[in-house]
């Protein structure tokens, strides 16, 4: 029950990150900067929770994130510019920019003071079965959010009208604009998106897991969350479910330590899957057809 | 053709636009916290005159070059190996196996030995990504991510098994002492006979010749040989390469795998010339930052050399905000980033801007 436990609070950045790298390459722009956008969300919403609390920090990370994915929005969207090493420069930016204004606010390049995180909650009824304790009881809020905005991530993109065009326009842009679709506005939708989501996801870890900002709290994630949302072949339901196994294989390496397979192996599982996924061994890898390529906008040069 | 006139104008001022439209930001962000920007960046260039700074430029500018060439070949012909820094990982983990574990050799054998180590290192992360790219057409960017994770883990694992255990528990985890025969000799002694006035305790060492001459060799490979060519034409137009004969994959897996070799050795110097044993602290992030060279340099081999003297300088100069101003040094780590921006805009500006004037010069 601990372990489930904590897989499921290991669980819950990476699927907000995954969802957000799904909202991203569903419309043809590939993030490999959820890694930096969830670093922005990490100093953001510690800032928001020192000042305002809990809520402000979500809504500041969310916010610090999006603003760092706008930058790859026009960058990549407007200028056309390679997807790939726009992700590479802006990750190096984040990380530039976070601890410049970690000391410039709380003074020491590392860390925040401590905040407060949301008022965790007890699922009435089963609190009181002593053996189900660590799992219904002291639950963050956020954990019942982030599986609301998959399953809402999940309709969106199937049901609704801004799924359909979104999904158009990262399998095939000039057909999309054709039709009437304005392809750099849904490419600016699903990025602003990612980011948002990547800065809530950074916010989880401060506010819920360590209740401060300590320089390099992602530890990676954002890749393990680029991982998740091509195991769980770009949509919101599969990255749940990659996102579920990553974060139990990192709550068995946490516990392994004394067991005769080394927590590095545990550790590395996501990495492997991924590239077996990717090498069509385990199923095959379907990413959306024009995802990763510029797209100019008819008659534009 | 007046296009192309303009084109070579461009190409060289595009670099300049960058630094200084990166310059420009860096500014507003350091008179934003109330300091003059001006005095910040003068300081930082008296600071960079002395002859410490100039060896401390040179010695960090050198695993840029073999991380920068690494990553050039690579991009040169659409692969784009971002597992530089994996590489490099397990390439130097390689290479002080070799450095603590031979012994008894003359020191030129050894340290060839140790170089054929790291290379083979290097090779042995790319291979798996290459094959894949090759084989399955499993994109290089994500498996190359993906393995660079992966390096770390093992790494790791690999260091506990080997580490020093005379240290006892209390000292951090390291390889043994490598023996002298796997010191790379430093550069100092005769820089000084020339007349330059390298400080005796720099670490700056032959490697830096040596990446230098690896700079100017793949130059030449890729201009002057018959693979060069195939490359050349693989990277301008990969349909017509195909269409001429050129088995582009083939191209592109051997490029690949060259460029996985390369960057085995980008930890070299650090280890070799300065650390002489392998630690959990041994410095992450330079193939990233190699990367951001490559990138600067338009991929070109040689290009490599003055944007990773560009990125050392920087980082040096960085040193000294942080010592005599009240700037914290992360200003330089953000420029260098906004520099990346803005090149890979003003390259893509540039490049529509071209596109359109040879259309006009058509009609």
């Amino acid at each position: 029950m601990p372990l489930l436990a904590s897989a499921i609070r290991l669980t819950v950045p990476i699927l907000l990150a995954a969802l957000g790298g799904v909202f991203s390459e569903r419309g043809g722009v590939v993030n490999i900067a959820l890694e930096g956008m969830m670093i922005t969300g990490t100093f953001f919403g510690a800032l928001g929770a020192y000042q305002h609390g809990p809520l402000a920090g979500a809504l500041y990370a969310t916010l610090g994130g999006a603003g760092l994915a706008l930058i790859h929005a026009v960058v990549t969207v407007t200028f056309g510019v390679d997807q790939i090493i726009a992700g590479v420069a802006l990750n190096l930016l984040a990380a530039g920019v976070t601890r410049f204004l970690t000391i410039q606010i709380f003074g020491v390049a590392t860390q925040s003071p401590g905040v407060s995180g949301f008022v965790p909650f007890n699922i009435p009824g089963l609190d009181r079965v002593q053996a189900l304790a660590p799992l219904v009881t002291g639950i963050s809020p956020l954990v019942p959010v982030t599986l609301l905005l998959v399953l809402l991530g999940q309709w969106v993109l199937r049901r609704t009208a801004f799924g359909l065009r979104l999904r158009a326009v990262g399998e095939n842009p000039r057909a999309s604009e054709t039709l009437g679709i304005n392809v750099y506005r849904m490419r600016y939708t699903g990025v602003l998106l990612s980011g948002a989501l990547a800065g809530l996801a950074g916010a989880y870890l401060v506010l819920e897991q360590a209740h401060s900002y300590l320089e390099g709290m992602t530890q990676g994630l954002g890749f393990i969350a680029l991982a998740a949302v091509i195991f769980g072949n770009w949509w919101p339901a599969g990255a749940l479910g990659a996102a579920v196994l990553f974060g139990f294989f990192e709550a068995v390496s946490l516990r392994v330590v004394a067991s005769t397979i080394p927590y590095q192996v545990i550790q590395s599982l996501p990495y492997v899957v991924t590239i077996l996924v990717l090498a069509g061994f385990v199923r095959r890898a379907t990413p959306p057809a024009a995802d990763g390529i510029p797209y100019r906008r008819g008659g534009e040069e | 053709m007046r296009s192309r006139g303009r084109l070579l104008l461009l190409q060289a001022a595009a670099p300049i636009v960058a630094v200084f439209a990166g310059g420009v930001i860096a500014s507003a962000i350091i008179l934003a916290i109330h300091e003059n920007p001006l005095s910040v960046f003068g300081l930082m260039a008296t600071f960079n005159m002395q002859a410490g700074s100039v060896a401390s430029i040179l010695t960090s500018a050198t695993p840029l070059i073999f991380a920068g060439v690494a990553t050039a070949i690579g991009f040169q012909v659409n692969v784009f190996n971002i597992g530089i820094e994996g590489q490099y990982y397990i390439g130097a983990f390689a290479a002080s196996l070799a450095a603590f574990g031979l012994r008894g050799f003359p020191a030129p054998i050894h340290l060839v030995l140790i170089i054929t180590a790291a290379m083979l290192g290097g090779l042995l992360w790319v291979w798996l990504p290459a094959f894949l790219r090759r084989r399955r057409g499993a994109h290089e960017v994500i498996t190359t991510i993906m393995m660079n994770y992966i390096a770390f883990n093992v790494v790791l694992y690999l260091l506990g098994l080997v580490r020093d255990r005379n240290l006892g528990s209390t000292v951090r985890i390291r390889t043994p002492l490598f023996p002298p025969s796997a010191q790379m000799p430093h550069l100092a002694p005769l820089l000084n006979a020339l007349g330059a006035p390298i400080p005796g305790y720099s670490p700056l060492n032959w490697f830096l010749v040596i990446a230098l001459a690896l700079a100017i060799v793949v130059w030449f490979w890729l201009r002057r040989s018959r693979f060069g060519y195939e490359a050349r034409a693989t990277a301008l137009n990969p349909l017509a390469a195909e269409a001429a004969g050129i088995v582009v994959g083939r191209v592109q897996f051997v490029m690949f795998l060259v460029s996985g070799a390369v960057a085995g050795c980008v930890g070299l110097s650090d280890l070799l010339g300065r650390a002489g044993y392998f630690d959990i602290d041994f410095p992450k992030g330079l193939g990233f930052l190699g990367i951001s060279v490559a990138l600067l340099a338009r991929n070109d081999p040689l290009g490599v050399i003055p944007a990773a003297l560009l990125f050392g300088y920087l980082n040096r100069g960085a040193e000294g905000i942080q010592a005599f101003t009240n700037v914290p040094r992360e200003v330089i780590t953000i420029l260098e980033a906004l520099i990346i921006m803005a090149i890979v805009v003003a390259y893509e500006i540039m490049t529509r801007y071209v596109r359109v004037l040879r259309k006009q010069e058509v009609a």
